[in-house]
């Protein structure tokens, strides 16, 4: 059984790490998630939202959306309105913050898909929980 | 959430201890420390990430911007580091070849780095 969560946060610096956190603590809920995997997946959460932040400059909200599953955890961020997609460039140019971005999200992972349209941005990001246990689908919703 | 920062001085280096997050929000007070540290003077600069719980691209680029910036004028900016988290984080963005890091304060001051 999916549970979806879904949290706004002021587009301002000082909630990107409330985001990370709130990911981090449901990602720890269902078991099939090493420690270390969830704290990639924090890392790749502040790099979506900072980079989301960085567009909207301070004004707006960022929204996550949370899907946790029995065999994956997908996190979509979007700042509703405004396109970020140009936070990700597709040749990285070399030693910068952005670039860094990159590496840090595609090596995090398993799966991240940008999904851009005029005004408005969604970064998709997915990982795949190792083998649930059978008992999973009694946890508390 | 706090950046703790204190700066200390051993052997000819300025240690700066970095302890907390380093994010978009904290990460202007870490770069304005060391373009202080720049401006008053030092060019051996060792940043102590040991105490850091959370680095992102945001924090690389402050450890960036500083080390060019000392490099500018003939100094340089080394890391100590053992923590696995935060190494990978150096090591994906190809940054463990770009810094020296040491396993310790000591080992740094005494020169004796490993990258």
């Amino acid at each position: 059984m999916d549970r979806v969560i879904e949290l706004e946060i002021p587009a301002r610096p000082e909630f990107v790490g409330i985001a990370r956190m709130a990911v981090g603590a449901l990602a720890g809920i269902r078991p099939g998630l090493a420690y270390e995997r969830i704290d990639d997946l924090r890392i790749v959460v502040s790099e979506a939202c900072t980079a989301a932040l960085e567009a909207l400059g301070d004004e707006g909200k960022l929204r996550l959306r949370c899907i946790d599953g029995p065999k994956t955890l997908e996190v979509r961020i979007e700042a509703p309105g405004v396109a970020f997609e140009s936070a990700f460039p597709s040749d990285e140019p070399g030693p910068a913050v952005d670039s860094f971005r990159i590496s840090l999200i595609r090596a995090l992972v398993d799966d991240a898909e940008l999904r851009s349209s005029p005004g408005r941005t969604e970064l998709c990001l997915v990982l795949h929980r190792e083998a649930a246990s059978e008992n999973d689908e009694n946890l508390p919703a | 959430m706090d950046l703790g920062l204190d700066v200390k001085e051993r052997n000819g280096w300025a240690v700066l201890s970095v302890q907390g997050e380093v994010d978009v929000y904290t990460a202007p007070q870490f770069r304005e420390q060391l373009i202080e540290l720049v401006d008053q003077g030092q060019r051996s600069i060792l940043v102590d990430l040991e105490g850091v719980e959370f680095l992102d691209s945001t924090g690389l680029g402050v450890l960036v911007g500083g080390l060019k910036r000392v490099r500018s004028h003939d100094g340089d900016l080394a890391l100590v580091c053992t923590q696995r988290r935060i190494l990978k984080v150096l090591e994906i963005t190809g940054l463990t070849k770009v810094f020296t890091i040491h396993d310790s304060v000591d080992a740094a001051v005494g020169g004796n780095g490993q990258g």
